[in-house]
């Protein structure tokens, strides 16, 4: 055998072989290990997360697709953009009186005899990004647990990381690959390999996001139920690389119209593939630098509330209601969908900027969420940009693939759309269209796909915020919030720390439960109907809104049900906001 | 695996072939097999249908068909060939006959040897094409429930054509002659690419040690038709949170250019992989692309006559039949998440059933179809209604009157792209025919679709008259319109004619008109807040106090009442005489008429009265359902006017009493029953409450006294 059992990292497929032949030697046919696993799962889920070597597995992201072996175990991290359906492979075949089996690779090791005793097994395929918008330093968070055998480059990067969380991309490309060859990592053929690749990259990958290059990943699934894996959900999937730079695919047919799309235009020299073993959904504290594992104690969640919103009073230019409701847009999250209205989401509309302040406080406002957040995106509303492209995914089904639109994004992602860059303009189909659609993501947190002969709508969570001069009305968002700024503030210098412990803040407080008692409920109805009554405009939308940011101040908070006082907070908050409408 | 006999397999597919008879007693596959004797059809399609309902049914037989399709066309061909019988009628000759006649009258020439390339395979003779069909009892199989254990089994999928591939040539069998032995060479292709011959293997070329040259002969050759299209999950069948899956499929020889895409078909077919040759085997050998031999294409129809009752649903529309309060169950589970609005939820759902259409000797049609406005204020659900009405019915169209295409609502011609030709294409209300066609936004519809809508509602079709074309194309369509008031919002203070921003003309062919105002009032303020309370506390509905009847057990519902076609009896005319005269006084009385009542409406009666009957599957219209036909009529006409009613100064009480008093005047009696009594004050929109309070009142007053056990009125003449 080649591989001992335990070695799981670098030869995954030895374990995946000699746990084959333990489970053969008490069956006789392997026919239900299609769907049944055979033990593979339970000795890698042991070997890491049982014996805590998840950090020992290498991450696959450009840089180390380079130097990572192909058939060793690999870690990607990942939001599911496209599903390319099935896949038949044999998966088990008789060489002479032995079971062999080819889960987990695209190649058979062995020889295959042509024979009949071969068992067809089925894999899913999943096409896989990087997450769109994820910002830098939780890109460096990820890898700055890479793996141990580059550990010193992994402490240095922890330090840079530490030192400028914003750095640039360019900076960061250089001296990696360079730290990489020194270790002597590539194979001595590997520049012109790297130049192709490199190449390849930016020749095939049609991405949203034109400044950073997207990453993707033929992800395949053996036996895990179907409502598992979901489009746009961002997962961390542990399995077997294969990826061979050498492996072209010559002798195409040409003439077949409707052949075998994923070969044609996924090639297997361009786009790494994983044989996925393990796999887990990741919140947004995965990406977090050192994941605090402590309770959040009110009083440690109240002191960061406090210093989290004197920064954002100050990135808003000491507008601090603008910062109260900043604070709870960030927090909010779809929680559920009933009868077709997203319950949880708090869209936010700043208001009142016009073009000499926008330019300012939109960078400003976005370099902080970026901090704040994973992944962020930002929309500059422009009349050519509405009218250039679909905003969403369409299907291509010459390529048979899902085009991504700018508003397929990773669930949990943050969205600014600049609208102060509009003018007065015609907009053409495709623009009326986008139109719809951001009002749709909007209103509804949906977004309709393109599959050309039908729709489909995409329920989504993202939150949105719109930066516009008056009232926006391509965007009714859930809160206007008119802008008044009071001082043009010299830019803050924020502590590493602080940032930390603020995103820590936020990726904990968002995912607190929520209780309303019923002599609360009593008060809140009550109230409800009084202002209805006092204001006929009002309607179920406002209630809606009312009662999520009861939620989002009490989680603020670091509290699990509504209080008197920050209900009182909440109309408090309100009126204040209603006074400079 | 068991090995296969495969002459007792020829033995009962041949038993099958020359005994079945079908429901008529005829020999039907004999039949077939004459009709391709005679040259005059090329498919025989054995349905296995016919086979489950086979006297000598061997079951075990039916399960090696299903699971290794493939083989037995091949025994069903050989099956055939014997059994072909002899041509009855003549037929022209072509290329391909006079070929086989001389090779058959010169069978000396081949004899040489058994190699099996200079036996004559049985392909080439062969003038027809087996398909066969799975049963089409039960539910298709959607794509994605295809797994890798059904290979080489015939299933049965629906979904959505995507792509087609042109038709092309396949070939099945490869003739060559040998330049050297001049014999005919043989080669069967059953893959889609071939190694072709180049060295004659023939007995005589071998004997004389030399290469005889083989030349390829095209026209002694058999081709096939061949097609491939690929096909797409439907957007129902998609769960959610993903992406549809699609699937090759290859249609061979008859079974080409049976769709195109956008077809939303059923297809049965074997499902097989294609093994990868050359190179590719060699490095990525492990994948097997798989796709789908098509056996039987059928197009998809939705429509009510043609839905098929599937499984217990028969018991269940039995049982819902016999359940007296059906009428107000089936209206409650139409949007259930949809609050209130009882009698909007009654009306729609008569819409969705109908009423039959009438054809007058003649010629003259009158339409079954129901049509109903919905006006009101923004954000009342207005949308959401229609959304789901839609959704419900088995065929319908949602769009809005600035319809996004330029096709717009009725039709329009427009040029073909490919072949500069113009083509006829039909707009929402055509692509509704037989169905339902749901407008929002009705008040802003462009002006020539608006014109073009009278036509349809009346007449249920649309006349074209553009670029050389005039044609008129069927819309029998029901119509579900939604509007907003004119100014937005409904202004009280002006006269409904003045809000409502469509000309009579257009609403008066709306049977019922429907004004969903945003009334403030305390009680509906308090539920809607204590339902959004409830959904953040609890993120979930709050409980509905009944389950609401799944759409499918609706649309079975609808789809067995919608093939009754009630009548209208004798007796019952003179009550609907009357009571339409009695309305046509009333307006003629009130000095501000604000509907106009004419003979529509009294069709517009009918048709409910129709619709409520169909619901109960009766055969003949009650005079319940006339009576509930005019309740919703007055209904919708109160939501429209119920100010109106303020203003007269009469509270319900005292109005009740008015109506009972005429009433017992005209009838010139001191008796009325109280179901009577009922009847009159339902048909003016009120409640048995109040009546109960009215009685009570008056009673108390000494007006009337009141049966302590069948509560009649009997007027206390003064």
């Amino acid at each position: 055998m080649v591989g001992p059992l335990y070695d799981c990292l670098a030869n995954p497929l030895g374990a995946v072989r000699l746990t084959f032949e333990k489970a053969m030697a008490s069956v006789s046919d392997p026919s239900a290990f299609d769907v049944r696993d055979w033990g593979v799962f339970e000795v890698f889920r042991n070997f890491l997360l049982e014996q805590d070597n998840l950090s020992k597995v290498p991450m696959l992201n450009p840089l180390t697709v380079r130097w990572v072996q192909p058939n060793t175990l690999v870690r990607f991290r990942g939001m599911i953009q496209d599903m390319l359906g099935n896949e038949f492979y044999v998966g088990a075949f008789k060489d002479e009186s032995i079971w062999r089996t080819n889960k987990f690779v695209d190649v058979s090791q062995f020889p295959m005899p042509p024979s009949p005793d071969m068992r067809i097994w089925e894999r899913r395929l999943l096409y896989c990004v990087t997450v769109p918008g994820l910002n830098t330093w939780a890109e460096s968070a990820t890898e700055s647990a890479v793996n141990g055998h580059m550990e010193s480059m992994s402490e240095q990067r922890d330090k840079r990381s530490i030192m400028d969380i914003v750095s640039s991309n360019g900076f960061e490309d250089f001296p990696n690959a360079k730290r990489m060859k020194e270790d002597g990592q590539p194979s001595p053929s590997s520049e012109s390999r790297d130049s192709k690749t490199e190449d390849s990259f930016s020749g095939t990958i049609q991405l949203p996001q034109g400044d950073r290059s997207s990453f993707p990943c033929l992800v395949k699934i053996y036996n895990s139920p179907e409502s598992d894996l979901k489009l746009n959900e961002v997962f961390e999937f542990i399995g077997v690389l294969t990826f061979d730079p050498e492996l072209t695919m010559e002798g195409k047919d040409d003439n077949d119209e409707c052949y075998d799309a994923i070969y044609i235009h996924l090639p297997p020299n361009k786009v790494p593939r994983l044989h996925c073993i393990i796999h887990r959904k990741l919140a947004v504290d995965d990406f977090l630098h050192n994941p605090f594992q402590v309770e959040p104690k009110p009083h440690l969640v109240k002191d960061v509330r406090q210093a989290l919103l004197k920064h954002l009073t100050a990135i808003s230019c000491n507008d601090a209601l603008a910062a109260h409701f900043i604070l709870l847009h960030l927090l909010s999250r779809v929680h559920t969908r009933i009868d077709g209205v997203a319950v949880g989401k708090l869209s936010l509309n700043i208001t009142c900027l016009n073009k000499d302040n926008s330019t300012l406080f939109g960078s400003q406002i976005h370099t902080a969420i970026q901090n704040l957040l994973p992944f962020t995106n930002r929309i500059p509303l422009t009349l050519e940009y509405l009218n250039k492209d679909s905003f969403a995914s369409r299907k291509d089904y010459g390529t048979n693939r899902l085009i991504p639109g700018v508003l397929q994004l990773a669930e949990g992602s943050h969205l600014i759309i600049d609208e102060t860059q509009l003018e007065a303009g015609t907009l053409s189909s495709i623009g009326v269209e986008n139109v719809r659609l951001l009002k749709d993501l909007i209103e509804l947190q949906k977004v309709e796909y393109d599959f050309k002969y039908y729709k489909m709508e995409m329920a989504t969570d993202v939150q949105l915020m719109v930066l516009s001069e008056g009232k926006s009305n391509i965007m009714p968002a859930d809160i206007v919030m008119p802008f008044r700024p009071s001082l043009i503030n010299s830019s803050e210098v924020v502590a590493t720390g602080g940032l930390q412990a603020w995103r820590w803040y936020l990726a904990t407080v968002r995912t607190l439960s929520h209780t309303i008692d019923s002599e609360m409920q009593k008060v809140v109805e009550n109230d409800l109907v009084a202002l209805r009554q006092a204001d006929r405009s009002l309607g179920g939308q406002d209630f809606n809104r009312l009662l999520t940011m009861g939620r989002l101040i009490s989680a603020s908070f670091g509290e699990a049900s509504l209080s008197m006082e920050h209900w009182q907070m909440v109309k408090e908050l309100e009126r204040l906001r209603k006074e400079r409408l | 695996m068991k090995t296969l006999d495969l002459d007792a397999e020829r033995a009962l597919a041949k038993d099958f072939l020359s005994n079945f008879a079908n429901a008529d007693g005829e020999a039907k596959y004999m039949n077939i097999l004459q009709d391709v004797a005679n040259h005059k059809i090329r498919a025989i399609q054995i349905d296995l249908q016919d086979l489950i309902n086979y006297k000598d049914l061997d079951e075990e037989f039916l399960v090696r068909v299903t699971e290794n399709t493939r083989r037995y066309i091949g025994v069903f061909s050989t099956a055939i060939d014997e059994l072909m019988p002899e041509p009855t009628e003549a037929f022209p000759d072509d290329d391909h006959d006079i070929l086989m006649t001389q090779r058959t009258e010169d069978p000396t020439e081949n004899a040489d040897g058994s190699d099996p390339h200079q036996h004559m395979p049985p392909e080439i003779k062969r003038y027809y094409q087996v398909y066969i069909r799975a049963p089409s009892k039960g539910r298709p199989f959607t794509i994605r429930e295809v797994k890798a254990s059904h290979i080489g089994q015939l299933v049965r999928i629906s979904g959505i054509i995507t792509r087609c591939s042109d038709v092309k040539p396949l070939m099945q069998v490869a003739v060559y002659t040998c330049e050297d032995c001049g014999f005919e060479i043989y080669q069967e292709v059953t893959a889609r690419n071939f190694m072709p011959l180049f060295e004659c293997p023939s007995k005589r070329c071998d004997i004389n040690k030399r290469k005889g040259n083989l030349i390829l002969q095209l026209r002694a050759s058999k081709f096939l038709k061949f097609q491939e299209a690929k096909i797409q999950e439907l957007a129902e069948h998609v769960p959610k949170g993903h992406i549809p899956r699609s699937m090759t499929v290859h249609f061979r020889g008859e079974l080409t250019r049976k769709v195109a895409p956008g077809d939303i078909v059923e297809l049965s077919g074997i499902f097989l992989p294609i093994p990868y040759t050359g190179f590719r085997a060699l490095r990525a050998g492990l994948v097997a692309d798989t796709y789908m031999e098509a056996m039987s294409v059928t197009h998809f129809k939705k429509k009510y006559e043609e839905y098929e009752l599937k499984g217990d649903e028969e018991e269940q529309i039995a049982s819902l039949a016999e359940d007296g309060d059906i009428y107000n169950k089936l209206a409650q589970s139409l949007a259930p998440e949809i609050y209130g609005h009882e009698d909007i939820k009654k009306a729609l759902l008569l819409l969705l059933v109908g009423a039959p259409h009438r054809k007058l000797k003649d010629g003259m049609k009158i339409r079954g179809d129901l049509h109903i406005c919905l006006m009101g204020d923004p954000g009342v659900a207005k949308s959401q209604l229609l959304k789901h009405i839609i959704n419900v019915a088995p065929r319908g169209v949602y769009t809005t009157g600035r319809g996004s295409s330029g096709v717009g609502l009725t039709a329009a011609v427009q040029k073909d792209p490919v072949t500069n030709e113009m083509v006829l294409e039909g707009g929402a209300l055509v692509l509704a025919d037989m169905g339902i066609c749901a407008i929002d936004e009705f008040d802003k519809m462009d002006e020539s679709d608006r014109t073009a809508i009278h036509e349809v509602m009346e007449q249920q079709t649309v006349s074209i008259a553009k670029a050389g074309i005039t044609t008129s194309l069927n819309a029998r369509t029901a119509i579900l319109a939604a509007a907003n008031p004119a100014w937005g919002r409904y202004d009280l203070r002006r006269t409904p004619a003045e809000n409502i921003n469509l000309p009579p003309a257009l609403l008066s062919r709306f049977d019922l008109l429907w004004l969903i105002l945003d009334r403030a009032d305390m009680e509906s303020d308090l539920d809607m807040a204590k339902h959004v309370v409830y959904v953040h506390q609890n993120k979930e509905p709050p409980p509905l106090g009944f389950t609401p009847l799944e759409p499918s057990i609706l649309r079975a519902y609808i789809s067995a009442a919608r093939r009754l076609s009630p009548y209208v009896p004798r007796e019952l005319e003179e009550y609907i005489a009357t009571a339409y005269s009695s309305i046509r006084q009333e307006e003629a009385k009130s000095n501000a008429p604000h509907s106009y009542t004419t003979v529509r409406t009294l069709l517009s009666i009918l048709r409910i009265s129709a619709a409520l009957a169909r619901l109960r599957f009766s055969e003949t219209v009650g005079q319940s359902d006339v009576d509930e036909a005019l309740r919703l009529m007055q209904m919708s006409k109160f939501s429209l006017y119920s100010d109106e009613r303020q203003k007269s100064g009469l509270d319900a009480i005292s109005h009740i009493y008015s109506i009972l008093r005429d009433e017992a005047a005209r009838a010139n009696s001191m008796d009325l029953s109280y179901a009577h009594a009922l009847n009159w004050i339902s048909r003016k929109g009120y409640s048995e409450a109040q009546l109960k309070e009215c009685l009570e009142e008056y009673a108390a007053l000494n007006v009337w006294q009141i049966h302590p056990h069948t509560f009649d009125i009997r007027f206390i003449d003064a």
